[in-house]
C-alpha cells in the first residue's frame, strides 16, 4: 500500500488524514502534506531556496498526541526558519517519541499553519496499515 | 444530535438533560434561518460539549455567528466559577486577543477620488506586512519584547513613539491585561513572535478602507465620532506566531495534567485546568502577556496605516486620524457578573458591556457594523455579542466557486480597491464564504444584546 493523504471539508480549519503501511509511514507522510499546504498554489513551480537540514524531536504520551507534535515542530520550523521540508530522514519512532533529520528548502512560505489542534486526533492501526488524523487551524 | 427547545424569537435552548455530560444547557442566539444554517455541521454538538466543562455557569452561549471550530465553536462563550471552574486554552483560541480596530480618518468619502483610493490602499500594503512572513517594523527581543508583553500598547507610545496615549485609553481594558507574565511564554513562542510586531498576518486578517455608508443611531454614532461619508479604516489581526505557540504550549500541557485534575472531556481541544491551579495561573498569565502583545500588535498596524495616510494624503489627515476603538474577540477575562467572578471565555465573541463600541466586520465586499453594547448583553450573555458574519462554506468549497482573480476584478469593479498577497487566500474569504451580516447583527439587536450605531461599506481592501 502506497502512503496517502487527504484533505477533508471542515468548515473553517483543515482535517489531514493520512494512511500508510507502518506508524513510520504515517510520519514520513505528514511531511508531504504539510509541503504541499506551505507552497503556494500561485508560484510557477516548488518553492526553492536553499537546501537545509534539522534535527527534529518530539515527545507525546499517546500515539495520536505524537503525530500532532510531530506535525507542530515541522510547523514551528516553517514559521521561525522558512522551512519548507521536502522528507525525513532517519526517521525512527518510538514508545513515546519521534525523531529524524528533516530535510526541505528555507523560503517565505506564503501560507503558515497557526497550530496543530488535538481535536479529533487519531492514530492507530486499521485493516489496511495504519490511519492518522488531524485537525490544523489555519 | 438534541433538538433544539425555541425559548423565544431569537434564542433557542438545548437543556442540560439532553446529554449525561452536560452540566448546564447550551443556549445559541439565532433566527429560524440562521438556526438551520448553523446545524448543517457540528457548531451545536461542540457548544454541548463546552456545556460539560467543570465549573461553567449557567449555559454555554452561542452566538447567530457561530460556525464548527474544534474544541469550542467558533462564536460562543462560556463562564466559569472557582472553585472547581477552570479555563480552557481552546476555549480561547490559537489566536489569542484576535480583535478588530476602527480609526476614523477627518476626510469624507467624496474627498477620496479613485486614483487617491487606489494610492492609499497601495501605502497601507507598503507601510504594513501582510501575509505569513516576518519583517515587522518593530523587531523586539529580551527586555523590550518583555515589557511589551507585561505592559501591551503604552510601552510603544512612551518608548518608541508609536501611537498616542489617545489610542491606549480608547482600547479595551487600555490595551492591558492584569497579570500578565512574560516568563510564562516560552521561549519558542517568543521566538514565532518578536520579529512579528506591526504586522496583519494571513487568513482571514485584513485592513479593509472603508465608507461610514449609513448611521443607524445617530447620538451614539456622535458619541463615537462617527459621520455619514466619513473614511474609517478597520484592522483585523491579533498575537501572531506568539499566541498561536502559546495556546499550543498549554493545550499540550493541560491535556497531559486531566488525569491527575479529575477532568474527563469528550473532546481533547477543550484541555482545560482549575483556575487556580498551577496550570491554570500559568496559562492566564501567559494569555494575557500574549493579548497585550496582541493590542501592541494592532496599535503598531494602526500606526503603519497612519504613516501610509501621511504618504497620500498628508500629515494633518494622519494625525487626525483617530481611533474610535479596539475590542477584542479571542480572550478569557475574569469579569463581575451576577455578584461574582467569573472567568469569561470569548473564542470568536465581542465584549459588549452597555455602550461600548462593538465592530462586526462582514466579508469582504459587504457591509460591516458598528454596535454599541446594551444592558441585555450584561444579563442574557455575560456582556458578550457576536463577531463577525460567521464561515459558511470551508475553504476548499470556497475556492472551487470562486476563482481569485475574477473575485479581484469583481471587487475592484464594485468600487473596492484590491491589495492580496495571495489569489488563493482572496478566494478562500470570498464573500460567498460567509453568512449574512445583516441577519447575525438584526438577531443580536432583536435580542437586545447590542445595538446598530453605523453602516460602512468596503472602498478597499488589504489582505495577507
Amino acid at each position: 500500500m502506497e502512503s496517502s493523504h487527504r484533505w477533508i471539508e471542515h468548515t473553517a480549519e483543515l482535517q489531514l488524514e493520512i494512511h500508510g503501511r507502518s506508524e513510520a509511514a504515517v510520519f514520513r507522510q505528514a511531511v508531504h502534506a504539510l509541503r504541499e499546504l506551505l507552497e503556494d498554489e500561485d508560484a510557477d513551480g516548488p518553492a526553492t531556496g536553499a537546501r537545509v537540514e534539522r534535527p527534529v524531536e518530539a515527545e507525546a504520551t499517546d500515539r495520536g498526541a505524537l503525530l500532532a507534535e510531530w506535525l507542530a515542530e515541522l510547523v514551528f520550523l516553517a514559521e521561525t526558519e522558512g522551512l519548507v521540508p521536502d522528507e525525513a530522514r532517519d526517521l525512527v519512532v518510538g514508545e513515546d517519541s519521534v525523531t529524524a533529520v528533516v530535510v526541505g528548502r528555507t523560503c517565505e512560505p506564503r501560507h503558515l499553519v497557526k497550530a496543530v489542534t488535538y481535536h479529533d486526533l487519531e492514530l492507530h492501526r486499521d485493516r489496511d496499515g495504519w490511519r492518522g488524523n488531524v485537525v490544523l487551524d489555519v | 444530535m438534541s433538538e433544539p427547545v425555541r425559548i423565544d424569537d431569537t434564542l433557542w435552548e438545548i437543556p442540560a438533560t439532553a446529554r449525561d455530560d452536560m452540566r448546564v444547557p447550551a443556549r445559541v442566539f439565532a433566527d429560524a434561518e440562521l438556526l438551520a444554517a448553523i446545524r448543517t455541521d457540528k457548531s451545536l454538538e461542540q457548544l454541548q460539549n463546552v456545556a460539560t466543562l467543570p465549573g461553567i455557569v449557567e449555559a454555554a452561549i452561542a452566538m447567530p455567528d457561530i460556525h464548527q471550530g474544534y474544541g469550542f465553536p467558533v462564536g460562543g462563550l462560556a463562564a466559569t466559577a472557582s472553585p472547581d471552574g477552570v479555563v480552557s486554552p481552546g476555549g480561547v483560541g490559537y489566536d489569542i486577543n484576535c480583535g478588530v480596530r476602527l480609526l476614523a480618518a477627518p476626510l469624507t468619502h467624496g474627498e477620496l477620488d479613485a486614483r487617491r483610493r487606489g494610492a492609499l490602499v497601495e501605502a497601507i500594503a507598503r507601510r504594513v506586512p501582510t501575509g505569513a512572513g516576518k519583517g515587522g517594523p518593530l523587531a523586539l527581543r529580551g527586555a523590550e519584547l518583555d515589557a511589551v508583553l507585561a505592559h501591551g500598547p503604552r510601552w510603544l507610545v512612551e518608548h518608541r513613539g508609536v501611537g498616542t496615549d489617545d489610542d491606549v485609553k480608547a482600547t479595551e481594558s487600555e490595551g492591558r491585561l492584569e497579570g500578565a507574565d512574560p516568563a510564562q511564554v516560552s521561549p519558542r513562542a517568543r521566538e514565532r513572535g518578536s520579529g512579528q510586531l506591526g504586522t496583519v498576518g494571513s487568513g482571514n486578517h485584513f485592513i479593509e478602507l472603508q465608507r461610514v455608508e449609513d448611521l443607524i443611531d445617530r447620538e451614539t454614532a456622535a458619541r463615537f465620532g462617527l459621520r455619514k461619508g466619513q473614511v474609517t479604516v478597520l484592522i483585523h489581526s491579533g498575537s501572531r506566531g506568539l499566541g498561536h505557540q502559546v495556546c499550543t504550549d498549554y493545550v499540550r500541557t493541560m491535556d497531559r495534567a486531566l488525569e491527575r485534575h479529575g477532568i474527563v472531556l469528550p473532546d481533547r481541544q477543550l484541555s482545560c485546568a482549575p483556575l487556580d491551579s498551577d496550570e491554570g495561573r500559568a496559562y492566564l498569565a501567559a494569555m494575557a502577556a500574549a493579548a497585550n502583545f496582541a493590542w501592541a500588535n494592532r496599535h503598531a498596524i494602526a500606526h503603519g496605516v497612519r504613516r501610509a495616510i501621511a504618504d497620500v494624503l498628508g500629515a494633518d489627515a494622519a494625525g487626525g486620524t483617530r481611533q474610535v476603538y479596539d475590542v477584542a474577540h479571542n480572550v478569557a477575562k475574569l469579569e463581575q457578573h451576577g455578584g461574582r467572578t467569573v472567568c469569561v471565555h470569548r473564542k470568536g465573541a465581542t465584549r459588549a458591556f452597555p455602550g461600548q463600541a462593538v465592530f462586526i466586520p462582514g466579508s469582504m465586499g459587504t457591509a460591516s457594523y458598528v454596535l454599541a453594547g446594551r444592558e441585555g448583553s450584561m444579563e442574557r450573555s455575560f456582556g458578550t455579542v457576536c463577531h463577525g458574519a460567521g464561515r459558511r462554506l470551508s475553504r476548499t468549497a470556497a475556492k472551487k466557486q470562486v476563482e481569485g482573480g475574477a473575485l479581484r476584478r469583481e471587487l475592484e469593479a464594485a468600487g473596492i480597491a484590491v491589495r492580496a498577497a495571495s489569489s488563493r487566500g482572496l478566494a478562500e474569504e470570498a464573500p460567498l464564504a460567509y453568512k449574512d451580516v445583516d441577519a447575525v447583527v438584526r438577531v443580536v439587536e432583536q435580542a437586545g444584546l447590542a445595538g446598530r450605531v453605523a453602516r460602512l461599506r468596503p472602498i478597499g481592501v488589504v489582505k495577507g
